[in-house]
């Protein structure tokens, strides 16, 4: 058994697992969107749980949406109207992109949770918005409160963002591990380590980090390495597509999505009120698309090649995700500036059309390992 | 028969394209030559900001209306798609984008006049912004982003919160500072409440006319709306806008008086929902000859709203925060199900549009919702505004055809 194999495990039975909290008394609070402040779900004394969705098919969710909807926010409908996630006892929206905006209105027709709730995120960081955005955490705040019959002391929160901080450091070092030719780890691994701990209790993510880090360097089964690539794009909530690319000669050193880097790159300020701490953290992270920054995104993007030393870069995004879709090309002019070659790839989360994908990859991981 | 048809097209619009569009196109290039700035702005944002200084806004989306309906918008969406740009993006982008890469004169109206800076909000689409993003790396000019908060429900669909107005009121504030630095300017108050209380005499009139096509006939269908909203989107607060309104407002008043509808055989009154399709405005032509006339559209009401000149800034708030495109679905069935109601209406066509999800995810829900609370029956077609690629004339005609008979049924 390789020593990553608990990380996928973890994935794999996250609904048991979740469930399995419940039976002891713990609630369940889903979020689909990076920009939640999970720190403050933790500190209500809940479990935090990033909603994916379904890959296989997504035959309900068509029913009442049209073909040009983003394919993940469609997988993850899905997912709520199947009821595998009829165990959550609440769910917190946010609102960063059209797709997203809508699909829940679409969640609060059809999908039955208790409990929901809308965080109206900012697409700028003035000094209004920051205010603006405090008074959002502060209104969740109160909504969790209320909603769970428990309070959020100052202390809690404290704590919690000690644990979340602690996680993002470790999995910086899990990062640092891909500096190395070949990485230590791939790519593959990686993501499902970043995805494991979006559904699962942080204390317990952090323990297992802490191992894997101890033991990483004697590991039996190192990957064979490739193509450094960096992957940047939107959204991957399962690692179907990075197989793909590994399997052809590519290896995943570094990447720029919202549930890979861009996830767990900032830390919150430890020092002062942690609500304006959290505030802050997600409002100034590395952004996302919908925010306004896009030379920042673009700059990590490029960092990341950077400091990864990779050999040429894969822009992907999701069908029909338009803050993406508009990003990409002026993204792959950058990288191009750069020196590396860059493949634009749009992709359905249904992976239809795979094999025509597969050989897009495939010729153009040749093409750069050729020269 | 077919004659009498042509002379129930209204005097007012006759002409419309030439007599207004293209001169406000050559007033835009003229008024750029001359040396003042011109500011590209998307649909929902507070123009009357922009009017009310030494500005001339332009509205690309307008523009694409434009190349779709003189059919040049797919050539230059093939420009943009060959750029990266991908072909599931909003038809009108991508067609503004296209045409930044082709020779003037091959243009209409000779293209838009370069921008010397560029506004837009959050409140209506993602797009507006991503789009202006990539224009603003283009010509390397400032963009102005007025972040807008979207509207979730409330205690209703259009109930606003106190914390969204004042957030609303600080971006406007932001923005006078932005084109103070961008105009070298001081903005003047008084003139921003003279324009404020133009628009609101310019939605005055506009809500009258769009009152009136709630006769039977109805005086005034969708084609003529979807020209005449061309003050109203763009102009809003201009004393030609207030003359063409007049003008329009006593024919079509006339008409109500004359009990003189836009057909002799109207059978069905309908909604349009969202845009038409502006390659093939001839549609809405189609339509009447099946006894179907666009009683109302989501569209034309969503510009309108009374103003308080008194509180400019607030009074902007209150107009373009309910708009729909800013709000979860429920606002949009809410304003449907009002449409319905007062314009008497027997059915609902609701056009998607391909590059466009505010437009598209949630058209099931209005669906269901209308037909729950009314039991008015409506129509999904999928299409899209200006790129006609994959648009099955035959098959979209057949499928209305079965939808009116099934309205028929019911009568
Ligand atoms: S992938 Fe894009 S469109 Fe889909 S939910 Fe995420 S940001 Fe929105
Ligand atoms: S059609 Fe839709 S996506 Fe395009 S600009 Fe209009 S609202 Fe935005």
């Amino acid at each position: 058994m390789s020593i990553l194999s608990p990380f996928r495990n973890l994935l794999n039975t996250r609904h048991d697992i979740a469930r399995n909290l419940k039976t002891k008394g713990k609630k369940v609070i889903g979020w689909s969107c990076t920009y939640t402040p999970e720190e403050l779900i933790y500190a209500v004394s809940a479990l935090p749980l990033m909603v994916f969705g379904d890959v296989e098919n997504t035959k309900l969710a068509d029913i009442y949406l049209p073909v040009n909807t983003c394919s993940f926010a469609r997988g993850c409908f899905n997912t709520a109207l199947k009821g595998d996630y009829d165990y959550l006892d609440g769910f917190v929206a946010s609102s960063s992109c059209d797709n997203r905006d809508k699909i829940f209105d679409m969640w609060r027709h059809h999908a039955e949770i208790p409990y929901m709730h809308f965080v109206n995120t900012p697409h700028t960081r003035t000094k209004r918005a920051q205010t603006f955005f405090y008074e959002e955490i502060l209104k969740l705040k109160t909504w969790l409160e209320k909603s769970f019959g428990r309070m959020i002391p100052e202390i809690r929160l404290k704590n919690a963002v000690e644990i979340y901080n602690e996680n993002r450091r470790l999995l910086r070092r899990v990062y640092d591990l891909r500096k190395k030719e070949p990485p230590l780890i791939s790519g593959v691994e990686a993501l499902e380590i970043v995805l494991s701990s979006m559904v699962m209790l942080k204390e317990n993510h952090n323990e297992l980090l802490n191992r894997l880090l101890a033991e990483v360097s004697s590991r039996a089964d190192p990957p064979k390495g490739g193509v450094r690539l960096l992957v940047a794009g939107s959204v991957m909530d399962n690692s179907k597509l990075l197989k793909i690319v590994e399997a052809v000669g590519g290896s995943v050193v570094a990447d720029d999505w919202c549930t890979g880097s861009r996830y767990f790159w900032n830390l919150v300020d430890s020092n002062g009120d942690p609500l304006h701490a959290i505030a802050d953290r997600y409002l100034n992270k590395i952004p996302s698309s919908f925010m306004l920054g896009q030379e920042e995104r673009f700059g990590h993007s490029m960092k990341m090649a950077k400091t990864f030393d990779v050999d040429a870069a894969i822009v992907f995004t999701l069908k029909f995700c338009d803050t993406h879709l508009f990003d990409a090309p002026q993204l792959k002019e950058k990288l191009r500036t750069q020196g590396l070659p860059v493949l634009l790839l749009e992709w359905e989360h249904s992976l239809s059309g795979l094999a025509q994908m597969k050989t897009r990859i495939e010729a153009f991981i040749e093409m750069v390992g050729g020269v | 028969m077919e004659k009498s048809e042509i002379d129930r097209r209204l005097q007012t619009t006759k002409g419309f394209y030439r007599n207004y569009v293209r001169k406000f196109y050559e007033d835009a290039h003229k008024t750029k030559a001359e040396g003042t700035p011109v500011a590209w702005v998307a649909s929902t944002f507070p123009i009357e900001m922009l009017l009310a200084t030494n500005v001339f806004p332009v509205w690309p989306e307008n523009y694409a209306s434009i190349c779709a309906a003189k059919h040049v918008s797919v050539r230059l969406c093939e420009i943009a798609e060959s750029k990266g740009f991908s072909k599931d993006l909003c038809s009108y982008a991508r067609c503004v984008i296209g045409s930044l890469f082709e020779k003037r004169a091959n243009l209409p109206e000779g293209g838009l006049p370069k921008p010397d800076f560029l506004v837009t909000s959050t409140s209506a689409c993602d797009t507006h912004y991503k789009w202006f993003q990539v224009i603003s790396r283009h010509f390397n000019v400032p963009l102005f982003l007025l972040d807008v908060p979207y509207n979730i429900k409330g205690k209703s669909s259009s109930h606003l919160e106190k914390e969204h107005i004042e957030f609303y009121v600080s971006g406007l504030n932001q923005l006078i500072d932005f084109l103070e630095v961008q105009t070298g300017k001081k903005i003047d108050k008084r003139r921003l409440q003279e324009t404020i209380a133009l628009s609101d005499q310019t939605s005055k009139l506009w809500m009258e006319i769009l009152d009136y096509r709630k006769t039977i006939p109805v005086p005034m269908g969708a084609r003529d709306a979807f020209s005449a909203v061309f003050f109203m989107l763009c102009i809003p607060s201009t004393h030609m806008a207030i003359e063409f309104y007049t003008k329009l407002n006593s024919e079509v008043r006339k008409r109500v008086e004359n009990n003189f509808g836009i057909t002799e055989h109207e059978k069905y009154r309908l909604i349009w929902d969202n845009l038409p399709l502006w390659y093939n405005l001839e549609f809405f032509e189609y339509l009447k000859k099946q006894g179907a006339v666009v009683v109302a559209e989501t569209f034309s009401h969503v510009w309108m709203g009374r103003l308080d000149p008194v509180k400019p800034m607030e009074a902007l708030a209150k107009k373009y925060l309910p708009n729909f495109a800013n709000c979860s679905i429920d606002r949009k069935i809410d304003l449907i199900e009002d449409l319905a109601e007062k314009f008497k209406v027997d059915g609902i066509i609701l056009p998607t549009n391909w590059g466009c999800r505010m437009m598209s995810v949630g058209e099931t829900i209005v669906k269901e919702e209308i037909l729950k609370r009314l039991g008015i029956p409506s129509l999904i077609i999928d299409v899209d505004s200006s790129d006609w690629r994959s648009f099955n004339e035959t098959q979209i005609k057949k499928r209305v055809e079965v939808f009116l008979q099934m309205l028929n049924r019911d009568n």
